[in-house]
Parts: C-alpha cells; sequence; structure tokens
C-alpha cells in the first residue's frame, strides 16, 4: 500500500466520520463543526487530485463563507426554542436508511464493475506546470470555452444577493408598502382604536348617512384607515366638540 | 484597394439608413443627393476595384467578421472580388446611378419621395452584397435582402391596390424559389461540410454525379425565381406595378440577373452535371420564346418591356445551360444597358403622357420627345439584335454557343425567340413613336422630360450602343480574355472541341474550347441580322406603312385561337389559380380550419385542459406537504432510475 | 488496491453523497437538512474532480468551480429561506411546513 493511498484512505475515512456526525449530531452547532472537517479533508483531498486551486477555493467559500454563514443563520433563529428533531417518524427513518442502502449498493455496483475510460486529455501534469500552473490553466479554460457560463454565473449570484436582501428583510418592513400599494393613510393616533371616533369622523359620518358601511376601515392593528385625506378636512380633531357620541 | 471593398456596400447602406430615419425631415433634394452621392462613391470605388482585376488574376477578397463562429459550422463574412464580381459591380453600380438620377425628376413630388430613396440605395446595398458574397449563406442573405427591396419597391403605391397584390405576388412566387435555393444550400452543407464557396469547389469530387445534379437543380429553382424562368415568370409582369425607375434598375437590369450570375458563381457545381445543364437550356429555351410571343401581343408598354426581359432572361439561362458562360455573362452585361434604358425610355414616355402605359393611346411621339424618341429607338434596335448595337454581339454569341453545344433544336427555338425580340420591340417603338397620333390632344400634352431625365437616358445610350465592343473580335473579343479565369471550362473543352469536328465546317480539331470557325460566325452573324431587320421590316410595314397584308388585326383574328392563348399569357395565371391557389383556398378552410383547426387543434387544447384539470384534483391528495415526502420520493425514484439504468447496462435485461 | 484509482475518489463521493441524502430525508431542522445538501453538493464535485483527475482534463475542475459558485447563490437564498421562516412562522422545524399542500 502505498503513501498515496494511505493518505487519501485516512482523510477519505475521517471525511466519512464527520459527514456521519453531521447528520447525527443532536445541536446544530456540532454539524456544523463537522461538517467545516469535512470540508477541510475534502480540500486536502482536492489537493492530492492536483485541484490545488479548488481546494483553495473550497476552503475560501464553505469553510470560510458558508459555514459561518450556517453558524450566524443557528444563532439567529433561538435553536434552543426548537422541539427535538429526533421526534420524527421512525417509520420514514427506516425506510430512509433502507432507500440509502440501496443507492449506495447500486453506485457501488456501478463504480466497481466500471470499465469505460474516457480518451485522455491533454491537461497532464506536466503540461499544467509548462502552461503556469493549476489557476493560470482553469483560468485559461474558463475564459476561452465558459465564456458564457462565466457570466451566467455571475449574473446568477447577482440575482442570490438580491433574493436573499428581500427574503430576509424584516416583516415590519413590508407594512408601509402595503399601506402604500393599497393607497390608505393611517391614523395612528393613541385613541384611533376606538371604532367611535372612527364613526365621527367626516367620511364615517357622510358613509353613515347614506346607509354604507363604508368609508373608514380598521386594519389588523386598530389602526383606521381611510381612502384620501379628503376625508378629513373637516375633521373635528378627536375628542372635539363637534364629535356626536360626546353630546 | 482591398482594404476599402467594405465602402462599397457600405455607403448605400448608409444613406439608406439616414434617409429612412431622418428622411422624413429632410428636403427632398437632400435625400435625393445623398443617395445619389453615395452610390456614385460605389461606383468609384467599384471603378478602382474593377482596374484592379483588369490586370491581376488574384481575386481581391476582405475579411470583415466571422458571422457564424459554430465549430463545424463556420461562416466568415468575406468580400470577394474576382474578374466575374467585378463586372457585375461595374453593371449594378454605373446602372444604379443612372436610375438614381434619373429617379430625381421621375419621382420628384411624390409624397414617399425619401422612402423611395431609401428603399433604393438599400436594394443596392444587398445586390452589391449578393455579389460580392464568398459563401452561399452570404449570398441567401443578399439574395433574400434584393427580394424584400424589390417587394418594398414593387408595393411602393401601397395605397394601390394592385401594386399590394403585385408585391405579394412577387414576393410569395420568389419564396418557391428560394425554397429550392435554400434546400439547396442546405444539401451543399450536408454533403461538403463546408458554404464557402472555394471550400465546396475544391470538394466537387467528393460526391456523386447525381447529387450535384439534385443540387445544381435545386439552385436553378432559386435562380427561376428570381430570373423569372418557367414557370415562376408570372411575377416579373406584374412588378411593373412599381415605379418605372424600379423596373429599370430592379427588374430589368440587376435583380433579375441575380439568378444568372448565381449559375455563373456556381459554374464548378453546375458545369458537372449535364443533366442540370440540360434542364437549364430547355427552360431557358422555352421562357424565351413564350414570353417572346406573349410581348407581340401586349398594348402597356411596360409589359412589353417586361415580357422582353424574360425572355432575356431566358436567353441567359440557356446560355448557362449550353456552356457558353461567359456569352451569358456578356449578354447580362449588355442587357442591363439597353433594358434599362428602354425602362427609363418608357417611364419618360409614360411621365410625358401623363401616366398613360396604353400604346394604343399613343403614336407620333416622335416630335414631342426626340431625345426619348432616339434613346428609345437606340436600346430597342439593341434588343432586337440590328447588327453593331450591343445587343446583337452578345445575343449571336449565346445562338453560336447553344449550336456548338449539340442544342440544334433548342437553338432553333432560340432563333424563333430573337426573330419576336425584334418583332416585338420595334412593334412598341413604332405604336408609340410613329403613326398617327392617338391620344386625345384636348388633355394630354406630351412633352419632352426634364433634363434630369433625359440626360440618364444619354448616359445609358452610349453603352447601349458600344457595350458590344468588349466582344469583339467574336469569341476571341476582351471580355472572353478577361471572364476565361473565372470559367475554367475544361470538361466543355473536349465536347465543344467534338462538336466543332462535327459541325460540317469545322477546319481543325481544335484544343480550345472556343474556337469557332470565320464561316460558322458569319453564318450566324446573317442568320440573326436576317431575322432581326425582319422583325423591324414587318413592325414597319403592319404599324407605319399599313399595309394590308400585315394588318395585325386582321392576323389576329386569323390565329384566332392562338392570339388569344398569347395575349393571355398562355393563361398561365388562370392555370395557377386552378391548380394551386382554389385547392389552397379549399384545403385551408374545409380541412385545415374546418378539421384540423377546430376539431384537432382546439380539441386538443380543450381535451389536455379538461384531462390536467381532472387529473390534478385526483393528484392533489399525494400532496400531504411534508418536506421530507417529497425528498423521499426523489430518493426513490432515483433509485429506481439508477436501478434500471445499471440494469440496461449489464446483461440482466439481455 | 495498490495504486491510488478513480474508483477511490468515486466511492468516497458516493458515501459523502447517499450521507447527505440520509440527512435530508430523516431530519427535521431546516438548517441541518441545508448542512446535508452542503454534503451532497461536496460529493459531487469530489467526483467531478476525481474523472477530471483521471482523464488530465480540466474540464470536470471547471465544472467543479461552477458547482461551488452556484452552491454559494444557493447557500445564500437558503440561509434567507430559513430567516424567513423563521420570521413568518417561528419554526424551522420542516415538519411544521405544510404550506405546500395548498
Amino acid at each position: 500500500m502505498s503513501t498515496e493511498v494511505l493518505v487519501f484512505d485516512i482523510l477519505a475515512v475521517v471525511a466519512v466520520i464527520a459527514a456521519l456526525g453531521v447528520i447525527l449530531a443532536r445541536n446544530p452547532v456540532h454539524s456544523a463543526v463537522a461538517l467545516i472537517v469535512t470540508f477541510i479533508n475534502l480540500a486536502a483531498i482536492f489537493v492530492m487530485l492536483h485541484a490545488e486551486f479548488l481546494a483553495a477555493v473550497q476552503l475560501l467559500v464553505y469553510t470560510g463563507a458558508v459555514t459561518v454563514l450556517i453558524v450566524f443563520v443557528i444563532f439567529l433563529v433561538k435553536v434552543d426554542d426548537l422541539p427535538e428533531f429526533y421526534g420524527g417518524n421512525p417509520v420514514q427513518r427506516i425506510f430512509a436508511l433502507l432507500i440509502g442502502l440501496a443507492l449506495l449498493g447500486e453506485v457501488a455496483a456501478a463504480i466497481l464493475t466500471r470499465s469505460a475510460i474516457g480518451a485522455s486529455d491533454i491537461w497532464t501534469a506536466e503540461a499544467i506546470a509548462d502552461a503556469g500552473g493549476n489557476a493560470e490553466v482553469i483560468g485559461q479554460v474558463l475564459y476561452s470555452e465558459y465564456v458564457l457560463a462565466i457570466q451566467i454565473t455571475a449574473v446568477l449570484l447577482l440575482v442570490g444577493t438580491v433574493a436573499a436582501l428581500v427574503l430576509a428583510r424584516p416583516a415590519s418592513a413590508t407594512l408601509p408598502d402595503r399601506v402604500k400599494r393599497t393607497g390608505l393613510i393611517s391614523l395612528a393616533h393613541p385613541r384611533g382604536a376606538d371604532r367611535e371616533v372612527a364613526a365621527a369622523l367626516p367620511a364615517g359620518l357622510e358613509a353613515s348617512r347614506r346607509g354604507e358601511t363604508s368609508g373608514v376601515r380598521f386594519d389588523d392593528r386598530g389602526v383606521i384607515l381611510v381612502d384620501n385625506a379628503e376625508a378629513f378636512t373637516d375633521q373635528t380633531a378627536w375628542g372635539g366638540d363637534r364629535l356626536e357620541g360626546d353630546d | 484597394m482591398s482594404d476599402l471593398l467594405f465602402l462599397i456596400p457600405l455607403l448605400p447602406l448608409l444613406a439608406a439608413t439616414i434617409n429612412f430615419v431622418f428622411g422624413r425631415r429632410m428636403a427632398d433634394a437632400q435625400t435625393a443627393w445623398l443617395a445619389t452621392a453615395s452610390i456614385a462613391g460605389s461606383f468609384a470605388l467599384s471603378l478602382a476595384a474593377f482596374g484592379n482585376q483588369l490586370d491581376s488574376d488574384e481575386p481581391l477578397t476582405q475579411h470583415l467578421y466571422d458571422w457564424i463562429p459554430a465549430g463545424l459550422f463556420h461562416v466568415p463574412l468575406n468580400l470577394y472580388v474576382d474578374h466575374l464580381t467585378a463586372i457585375m459591380l461595374l453593371v449594378v453600380t454605373s446602372v444604379s446611378l443612372v436610375v438614381h438620377i434619373y429617379s430625381q425628376g421621375y419621382m420628384a413630388g411624390d409624397p414617399g419621395f425619401y422612402r423611395f430613396f431609401s428603399f433604393l440605395p438599400l436594394f443596392v446595398f444587398s445586390m452589391l452584397m449578393l455579389v460580392l458574397a464568398d459563401n452561399f449563406l452570404v449570398i441567401f442573405f443578399g439574395w433574400e435582402a434584393v427580394g424584400l427591396c424589390s417587394y418594398l419597391l414593387i408595393g411602393f403605391y401601397f395605397k394601390r391596390h394592385s401594386a399590394n397584390q403585385a408585391a405579394k405576388k412577387a414576393f410569395i412566387v420568389n419564396r418557391v424559389g428560394d425554397f429550392g435555393f435554400a434546400t439547396g444550400i442546405m444539401l451543399i452543407f450536408w454533403k461538403f461540410d463546408s458554404v464557402v464557396f472555394s471550400e465546396v469547389f475544391a470538394r466537387l469530387e467528393l460526391v456523386s454525379v447525381d447529387t450535384l445534379t439534385i443540387i445544381a437543380l435545386l439552385l436553378f429553382t432559386g435562380a427561376a425565381g428570381k430570373s423569372a424562368q418557367l414557370p415562376l415568370f408570372v411575377w416579373l409582369p406584374d412588378a411593373m406595378e412599381g415605379p418605372t425607375p424600379v423596373s429599370a434598375l430592379i427588374h430589368a437590369a440587376t435583380m433579375v440577373t441575380a439568378g444568372i450570375y448565381m449559375l455563373a458563381r456556381m459554374y464548378p457545381i453546375v458545369s458537372a452535371s449535364s443533366d442540370a445543364m440540360f434542364v437549364i437550356a430547355l427552360v431557358g429555351a422555352i421562357t424565351a420564346f413564350m414570353a417572346g410571343s406573349i410581348a407581340l401581343t401586349q398594348f402597356d408598354i411596360k409589359r412589353v418591356i417586361a415580357y422582353s426581359t424574360v425572355s432575356h432572361l431566358g436567353f441567359m439561362a440557356f446560355a448557362i445551360g449550353v456552356g457558353a458562360w461567359v456569352a451569358a455573362i456578356f449578354h447580362l452585361f449588355t442587357h442591363a444597358f439597353f433594358k434599362g434604358l428602354l425602362f427609363l425610355g418608357s417611364g419618360s414616355v409614360i411621365h410625358g403622357m401623363h401616366e398613360e402605359q396604353d400604346m394604343r393611346k399613343m403614336g407620333g411621339l416622335r416630335k414631342y420627345m426626340p431625345t426619348t424618341y432616339w434613346t428609345f429607338a437606340i436600346a430597342a434596335a439593341s434588343n432586337a439584335g440590328i447588327i453593331v448595337f450591343a445587343g446583337f454581339f452578345s445575343k449571336d454569341e449565346i445562338l453560336v454557343g447553344g449550336w456548338l453545344d449539340h442544342q440544334y433544336a433548342l437553338t432553333i427555338i432560340m432563333f424563333g425567340a430573337a426573330f419576336f425580340s425584334s418583332l416585338y420591340i420595334f412593334r412598341a417603338v413604332f405604336m408609340t413613336f410613329w403613326g398617327e397620333e392617338r391620344f386625345d390632344p384636348e388633355h394630354v400634352h406630351p412633352h419632352e422630360s426634364p433634363r434630369i431625365m433625359t440626360v440618364p437616358l444619354i448616359l445609358l445610350a452610349i453603352p447601349a450602343f458600344a457595350a458590344g465592343v468588349v466582344g469583339l473580335p467574336p469569341e476571341d473579343g476582351w471580355i472572353h480574355d478577361f471572364l476565361e479565369p473565372a470559367f475554367h471550362v475544361e470538361e466543355h473543352a473536349e465536347e465543344t472541341a467534338s462538336a466543332i469536328a462535327i459541325f460540317q465546317e469545322g477546319e481543325e480539331h481544335a484544343e480550345e474550347g472556343h474556337h469557332v470557325s470565320t464561316a460558322m460566325t458569319i453564318t450566324f452573324f446573317a442568320l440573326s441580322t436576317v431575322l432581326a431587320i425582319g422583325g423591324l421590316a414587318i413592325a414597319y410595314l403592319a404599324y407605319v406603312a399599313k399595309h394590308p397584308a400585315f394588318d395585325p388585326r386582321a392576323w389576329a383574328e386569323r390565329a384566332g385561337p392562338v392570339y388569344d392563348l398569347l395575349y393571355n399569357k398562355y393563361y398561365l395565371d388562370e392555370i395557377y389559380e386552378r391548380l394551386i391557389i382554389h385547392p389552397l383556398y379549399w384545403i385551408s378552410e374545409n380541412i385545415l380550419w374546418k378539421i384540423v383547426d377546430i376539431e384537432i387543434i382546439d380539441g386538443t387544447v380543450n381535451g389536455v385542459a379538461a384531462t390536467v384539470n381532472y387529473s390534478s384534483n385526483q393528484l392533489r391528495r399525494v400532496q400531504t406537504g411534508f418536506v421530507a415526502n417529497y425528498a423521499l420520493a426523489i430518493a426513490i425514484g432515483a433509485v429506481i432510475v439508477i436501478g434500471i439504468a445499471l440494469a440496461l447496462q449489464s446483461d440482466l435485461l439481455g | 488496491m495498490e495504486e491510488l484509482t478513480a474508483t477511490h475518489f468515486l466511492l468516497l463521493s458516493a458515501a459523502l453523497f447517499i450521507i447527505g441524502m440520509m440527512g435530508v430525508l430523516t431530519r427535521r431542522n431546516v438548517i441541518v437538512i441545508f448542512m446535508s445538501v452542503e454534503l451532497m453538493i461536496n460529493g459531487v464535485n469530489v467526483a467531478l474532480i476525481g474523472f477530471a483527475w483521471e482523464q488530465n482534463s480540466m474540464v470536470g475542475q471547471s465544472f467543479a468551480l461552477f458547482v461551488i459558485a452556484v452552491a454559494a447563490a444557493e447557500s445564500i437564498v437558503g440561509l434567507g429561506i430559513i430567516m424567513a421562516l423563521q420570521r413568518r412562522i417561528d419554526t424551522i422545524d420542516v415538519a411544521d411546513v405544510r404550506q405546500l399542500r395548498e
């Protein structure tokens, strides 16, 4: 057994154990730590595969950015409040295990009986060294054959950023928007929640005189909503003597 | 020089764009002079390119950019000028220039003036791209673009129903031909893996002669549409709905010759297939004869010339078909001038007669419009093939070429067509300019056109008279030497040589293809002169001298059904109406609409909707809302798919 | 198994992928599911790079790079969704998220 295989075996075994740790840990933070271990091991394996640039990217993007993000999110979502995750349906877990084993069997069969090896490309270790190293060659390939794909990826990342902004926006930020959209004016007066006050407003009086109920509405927080400011030009300002209810 | 080639098509394109975008706000004179100046620039550059080609056998090329770099399907946009292109460039730009100048007078005061002067340079651009192309895709682009310009200009008076109909007809009939052309190009790409001319021609040995025959015939279908050959020539006479300068430029001098040019470009393909050559010669000869005979009976001056154009295009196609490549291009060259002049002259007549086109209402115009008369007469003589006029030499060479290629029967038909050429064109001359005045002098005051229209006529009259010198002495003139490198007619050298051996007076077995004995030349000269003068004489006797033996009406009655047949253009339009249009309408209405559309398409759409509605209602129950269940379903699917793939790969399923 | 061959890497890849899949199938915490998805993606990357190594090709590495880029975008959106879930319905337990049914 050559050293190379030995090194690989150690890295692979650690990676697999850490991966199992990810899905078995009760605490999500432990899962995240196990995930980092997996990623680092994989980066080492990438180096063995002469993919140095990818190894660096793996460390930067996954171990660096993604896992940090994950940990942040874990802290933000109040893990302690969550119910125990093992409370799931045991039938489903057994079923999932069976499926996983079946898939493993199939894939292992495919891998071990594999015979087709495609024609070798030009990028041997020497050729890569001649061309100036792994990163250089990847750059060449990406920016000659996959320029369009690069551009699309860039757009995708931009869209992803915008999408994250929209998704993570606080819920309260959406309310004024809703009000604007429906063209309503909010009268957030402390006593605005008083339905009598609303009914005494000019718009409400007008509406009730015509036998309608519309004109003044409440939203779910009890704020008075009307369709336009005109409804208040003649208002008696909250408790004034023209409020008929006070008579 | 080759770096400036791109300016040749670019200048007209710029003028067209500027006129189209800003023309509405510019003065008429500005748009007109912009267009004219751009064409003049193209003409000057074409002259330079021509001068370069005069003493060089090396084609000029300019690589502009890679149009379609899709792996194997690689289409560069190159401009390519060899001797053949150089001649075409000269013809296109010179006639365009003259027509542009003329149009300033003819179109004066027209509300669509700026539109006209943006479409016309656009046409010139398209035609130049067609001529400069070095691959099939670019030539097809030019081909379709000239078709579009032709459509726009035929339908120029778009408020007139007949103009719209004619424009549509031209477009649709051309589609038939273009379908053949496009199919031919696809076949070429399929067989040769390339659409660049030089690459395709270099690989001709790779395919069988049968394939080449099919390709050549498909290309000829395209040429037949654009160059108005049987059975697709019906659009050209109707295309006279457009303004007369358009008829002169597009439907006489340039666009309609695109088909002939294309076939000449493709000469390695066409000449490789003797079957295709025969078909082309046959179609050309029949077209020339039929169109010539129809022209005898028409009364609309533009229609006479239109049928004359069809007839002469038939001559050119025949020349291609019998392997007389140089003669075909030579005739294309002279024809462009004299036919353009005939149209411009008829335009001048129509202008002076207040838009009257019926020759029965003209007569005696000679003294009112002398310049028009003399230039028209020169063009007519050239068209008729009167000796020393340009058309004589080129037409004669076609006839000789036909005879040398053993197509004796077809050559005799062509002699008939040549006789008709003389008869109908002098009939037009005499009916229009001679004899008694049949118009209403109260309302119509014939007058000579303004100088801006007569000067172009004179300019064109010079080549219409003298362009024949480039072909002198016959079969060995300057044009033959010049075009020889474009057509290395090796295959035909032998055939022609044997033809000469068979020909009674052939004294020696010539090694080269273009050797023709003096005796034969003189015989053919004499024969065609007799026919041309005969046509002239008969026309004179019938329409001027009023000799009772040649009274046209008496002859018309005597000929009876034949006259009706000719007068109604062989009933071709009616036949198409019956055979194609009516069945098409019937199928569209009864099958496509009532069955396919209502029953099948609508039924399918509604049925699909109903099925989806029903099945979704059933499937809705599957949706548990548990994300894990969906993931599980995906996993099971993966297991099954991979299992199937493995099973298929192994021997499990045999 | 003296020499290091692509088979090694493919087996590792399969193991990671399937472990990730099991995580997705069994866990109920959205964050852990998300981490399992990252595991699966990494498994695929190992296979891609392994094949590229075997065939002296750069195509596999290029694709792995794209996979990483897309996975980054995916993680942004995925974590954004988790935040939104937490905020809107106050849970990140997938068993409670059943709006997909209607």
